[in-house]
């Protein structure tokens, strides 16, 4: 529809009729599910508080605070390496007081940390497969994101520029207050968008930017193949609703219904942890409260999970110096559009592309032991170079041909 | 390495593709173990036993056609999904199909009573391996109600338990939806929802959402037909990424026959041709293969083969035909229901059972004559096949359907004497009132003949001969077999044809605009090389349209590989670019690029177009001006060596499994 009224000049009124138009059906639409789970768990809530005669177990939504605590306490148990979870107020950045929870290992090492940042629908926990290798050499911070996991969920901006800021602003106060001066910055899926977006605006904080599968890089291409009209009536209809809006309206089938619609995420933890209910039941806990981080990125996000406003656009505007690796699965495939528009569009810079073969789109669960040896090297590559150096160029040559030969291996 | 090949429905003509590159580009891989689940499984046991792809492409869209034509598509209550998935089975294995598959072969079933995920890798008997595979497609509800047995325990469809079984660590994943396997469609879409269910990755995208639709809705040919070069597509493209095959090109030629009575009238375009030149290349029926032009041919009687056909291809009658259903439907129900209610009590002998088959296959929809004949010869051959095996009782739940003269046997041979007689005289009656119509389908008994018995001969020269108007007639003669075809008042009803010199005129359309040179690139490759695959169907404007790959990657006359061509070549090596960006959008990419280099890329561009181009885009990855160094320079260390092996090492292997033999002329 922008595309359209870009290009007709003779009927742009009418076509910002049709854009406001849909907007209001898709607004109409948006919340309609959530609004009715909510809904009806607060009023059941408020039942239950007031006539103290509706049960608990009656509540449609099956959130609790001290069960998600619990589930990701015994997710991280097999995380070996001391760690420690606290919450870090970071004041009024979207919320009147938000606060992001945090884990953080090795604090105690001198060398540049790690921040890791997850994505949709995911919560620090899912790292536990990588913690332990990546802390044993630096320490090690990961975050949930502002509006998910156990962060506080404030209202977020419908807008996707505003939406992306904020939660940008929200990563820079945390790095404020937890007082560190610059980080190596590693995102996955909608992390990664949100790392290099935060790489963008504050690039003297970030040594090294590790985008693992990240989310929003290319641009939405042209629609080539034509699809039946009532393929794009369903995709209206279902691009209103929030992500993970079937989570919340399955209540107590919430980890069932995960379990049984992406069975392959417990599988990949199935080696280190033994019971394969935790992984989905601490997603459903994740995902099963407000939806405001879920909004923000569905604001940002536009037909079926394009950004709106793409990396790809911007990645010129980041700084020329700062060494990016790019990781992939093999078998997730939007890597190479977008791994070949940041090569083509930072020449001079050091760019690394690794393709993790046998991995999909959560290859740090796929390929642990692959994905952390290459964070690894990575980070080592930071570590050589002297951070007051680094605003020199680094452009080696012989570099940028590595990832041809990385890539099959 | 392992392969695996997903349950898909309908879809699996997607596995037809990719199974032909294999064959073709990586037919060492096939050495292995070999899993599916459903139509895959179906896919694998082809694949090992080494089947005519072309053949089961074509009967696969075949099938899909059948299905479209009922009021309910594939869940009309007189489609039977199970018999025609028999009937192929029976066709084409070959007698020691158990053998070859047993141990590897890896089917994937769900046990009925527990849902649990059986895998059978060893079969006893031809039968076993059939009755199988079938056991694996059994959707309950759509196939039927009640799931086959397999070794005296019941079992559906393997989607429901693990779609995508994977036998080990190495497993090939094939999958025709976009999702996280190793072999899937492209879809223009973040990767960024996918579900998993039934362990198949399957991406919440536009496109995918019409394919699951499709599964058990059959789409036109015409998308199915992409389907399957879609297959062959990705498949290339992931051997090339893994450098599991030397340099290679493929030429994809659709062309584009309009099927017409009368050959001056009708000269439509379609429009789908205009988009790109080389589906006008009507030169290649000179060279097309003998299998496919009898299957073509096939094709183009069926579309002339009745009034109502002829009624329902038009608009108005598409919107009757809809707006009635609520009145047909129930019609069929009711036939239907009234068909399967007889059954054959397995203790009839086959002798007699036959002879009853054949009578009772009149079908009673189809009033034209030509059906008759052509379903009859089908049903004999079948029952050949079929019924003098011993043990037949095997399949004998999936024959309950049969028309409602099978009754009559139960009632004893007299009863079955007077059935057949009232049979004979209706058809008889039925020819006449239809004698003039016959006239004009007196075709397809010619290609009756040719399917069925294969003694046609094709005067090829006059197809080489291309005259100036654009046109060609496709002149065979026929011989029928008396013996064959004994039926009493059949021979009458064969339209007076014994020795018919049959005109079908093939009108052809070329564009005026064709270049020439590409034109006779494209003529010489198709000449001198054989087509990896090649097949046909019919789209609902009468016409036909086959489509034929073809392997010019070892031909160096500079004829057929310009020096840009072999830009492209070399380029396409390394195009593990997956995205469906078509050319234009390159363009400004390549700003280093010559002018002189470009060119020659649109110009190839256009030569290698098809519809397919846009999801497909060939992919210029580096500029590169100077040719020679692209094929020194451009290529890594490890996979130059590697691509060098793998090209002596293929050019030692002779596969000709895939190729048809050249026509007798």
């Amino acid at each position: 529809m922008f595309f359209h009224s870009n290009h007709c000049l003779c009927c742009r009124n009418s076509c910002k009729m049709q854009t406001y138009v849909h907007r209001a059906v898709q607004c109409t639409l948006l919340k309609f599910l959530d609004v009715f789970s909510t809904a009806y768990s607060s009023f059941l809530y408020l039942c239950f508080k007031f006539s103290w005669l509706a049960p608990k177990w009656l509540a449609w939504n099956r959130f609790s605070e001290g069960m998600l605590r619990t589930l990701e306490k015994k997710i991280l148990s097999i995380v070996k390496a001391a760690h420690r979870g606290f919450f870090v107020d970071i004041g009024p950045v979207v919320g009147n007081s938000d606060k992001i929870w945090t884990i953080s290992l090795n604090t105690e090492s001198p060398k540049t940390p790690l921040v890791l940042l997850h994505g949709l629908g995911a919560g620090v926990a899912l790292w536990c497969l990588n913690l332990d290798a990546l802390a044993s050499v630096r320490p090690v911070y990961a975050i949930d994101l502002l509006g998910f996991g156990r962060s506080s969920r404030p209202d977020f901006s419908t807008d996707a520029f505003e939406a992306e800021r904020q939660l940008v602003r929200s990563i820079e106060e945390w790095r404020k207050e937890m007082k560190l001066k610059d980080f190596i910055l590693l995102g996955h899926s909608l992390g990664g968008f949100l790392a290099a977006s935060y790489a963008i605006k504050h690039p003297e904080r970030v040594r090294h930017l590790i985008l693992a599968d990240p989310w929003g890089f290319p641009e939405k291409p042209a629609e080539h193949k034509e699809v039946p009209l009532w393929i794009k009536g369903v995709a209206y209809v279902l691009k209103t609703f929030n992500p993970l809006a079937g989570i919340r309206v399955a209540g107590p089938f919430g980890p069932w219904f995960i379990n049984f619609v992406r069975p392959d995420i417990s599988k990949k933890y199935q080696m280190a942890l033994e019971d394969p209910n935790l992984i989905p039941e601490y997603i459903y806990q994740c995902n099963s409260q407000q939806p405001s981080g879920e909004s923000a990125f569905h604001a940002m996000m536009s037909d079926f999970g394009w950004a709106k406003v793409p990396i790809v656009k911007r990645i010129d505007k980041l700084d020329p110096n700062m060494p990016i690796t790019l990781l992939y699965g093999a078998r997730s495939w939007v890597d190479h559009s977008a791994g070949d528009i940041i090569k083509e569009k930072r020449t001079n810079s050091y760019f690394k592309l690794q393709v993790i073969s046998g991995a999909g789109h959560h290859i740090y669960a796929d390929k642990p032991e692959s994905f952390n040896q290459m964070v690894i090297d990575a980070c080592e590559y930071t570590d050589s170079t002297n951070p007051d150096t680094t605003r020199i160029i680094i452009a080696p040559e012989q570099e940028q041909d590595e990832p041809e030969s990385d890539r099959n291996s | 390495m392992n392969l695996s090949f997903a349950g898909c429905g309908f879809l699996g003509i997607y596995h037809v593709g990719v199974a032909c590159c294999f064959r073709k580009y990586a037919p060492h891989l096939l050495l292995n173990r070999i899993s599916g689940a459903s139509a895959g499984a179906i896919a694998a046991c082809s694949l090992i036993c080494d089947l005519p792809v072309g053949d089961m492409t074509s009967d696969v869209l075949r099938v899909c056609a059948e299905a479209r034509k009922r009021s309910l598509g594939a869940f009309s209550p007189s489609f039977n999904i199970n018999r025609l998935l028999l009937e192929n089975l029976e066709k084409f294995l070959p007698d020691d199909a158990h053998i070859r598959c047993s141990g590897k072969l890896h089917v994937s079933l769900t046990r009925v009573h527990d849902g649990k995920n059986v895998v059978i890798s060893n079969f006893d008997s031809r039968e076993e391996l059939i009755q199988c595979l079938l056991a694996s497609a059994f959707i309950p509800f759509f196939s039927g109600l009640i799931p086959p047995k397999f070794r005296g325990v019941r079992y559906m469809d393997g989607g429901y338990s693990d779609n995508l079984p994977t036998l080990d660590e190495n497993t090939i994943t094939v999958s025709p939806f976009c999702g996280e396997s190793d072999i899937c469609p492209r879809d223009d879409s973040s990767q960024l929802f996918h579900i998993n269910i039934a362990n198949t990755s399957i991406e919440l995208s536009k496109h995918n959402i019409y394919r699951i639709v499709r599964i058990l809705f059959p789409p036109k040919p015409e998308v199915l037909s992409n389907m399957c070069k879609q297959g062959f597509d990705d498949a290339l493209r992931f051997l090339h990424r893994n450098n599991l095959i030397n340099c290679t090109r493929c030429l994809a030629v659709q062309s584009t026959f309009v099927v017409s009575e009368t050959i001056d009238e009708h000269l439509e375009f379609d429009p789908q041709c205009k988009e790109c030149k080389l589906h006008r290349q009507e030169a290649l029926v000179s060279n097309v293969p003998d299998s496919v032009l009898s299957q073509f041919q096939e094709a183009i009687d069926k579309a002339n083969n009745g009034l109502l056909d002829w009624l329902f291809k038009h608009r108005g009658m598409k919107l009757l035909s809809v707006l009635t259903l609520p009145y047909t439907v129930p019609a069929d129900v009711v036939y239907a229901t009234f068909t399967k209610l007889q059954l054959i009590p397995p203790s009839i002998k086959s002798g007699p059972r036959l002879m009853y088959r054949k009578a009772a296959d009149f079908d009673f929809h189809s009033f034209s004559g030509p059906i008759y004949e052509k379903k009859s010869c089908q049903f004999e051959m079948f029952g050949n096949a079929v019924l003098s095996t011993p043990t037949y009782a095997c399949h004998q739940h999936f024959i309950r359907e049969r028309r409602f003269m099978v009754a009559a046997p139960q009632l004893g041979n007299g009863a079955w004497e007077v059935s057949k007689f009232f049979m004979d005289k209706l058809s008889y009656l039925l020819s006449k009132v239809n004698s003039k119509r016959q006239q004009i389908s007196a075709k397809i008994t010619c290609q009756l003949a040719i399917t069925e018995y294969g003694r046609n001969k094709y005067d090829v020269e006059a197809c080489q001969a291309l005259s100036s108007e654009n046109k060609m007639n496709l002149n065979f003669t026929l011989n029928l077999d008396d013996s064959e075809l004994e039926m009493n008042d059949g021979q009458s009803r064969k339209f007076k044809t014994k020795e018919i010199l049959c005109k079908p005129s093939v009108t052809i359309n070329r564009s005026d605009t064709m270049d020439n040179d590409t034109f006779d690139h494209i003529l010489k490759v198709t000449s001198q090389h054989d087509t990896i695959m090649a097949y046909y169907y019919l789209d609902e404007n009468n016409k036909v349209k086959v489509t034929e790959i073809f392997d010019v990657t070892d031909s160096d006359s500079p004829i057929v590989q310009t020096s840009h061509e072999r830009l492209i070549n070399n380029n396409l090596e390394f195009d593990d670019e997956l995205n469906g960006s078509g050319w234009p959008q390159h363009q400004t990419i390549d700003e280093h690029m010559s002018q002189n280099d470009l060119e020659d890329i649109f110009d190839s561009c256009t030569l290698l177009s098809d519809p397919e181009s846009e999801w497909t885009g060939y992919k210029v990855e580096e500029p590169e001006d100077d040719q020679e160094e692209t094929r020194l320079d451009h290529r890594p260390e490890s996979e130059r060596s590697f691509g060098e092996n793998e090209e002596s090492w293929s050019k030692k292997q002779n596969i000709s499994s895939l190729t048809y033999e050249e026509m007798d002329t």
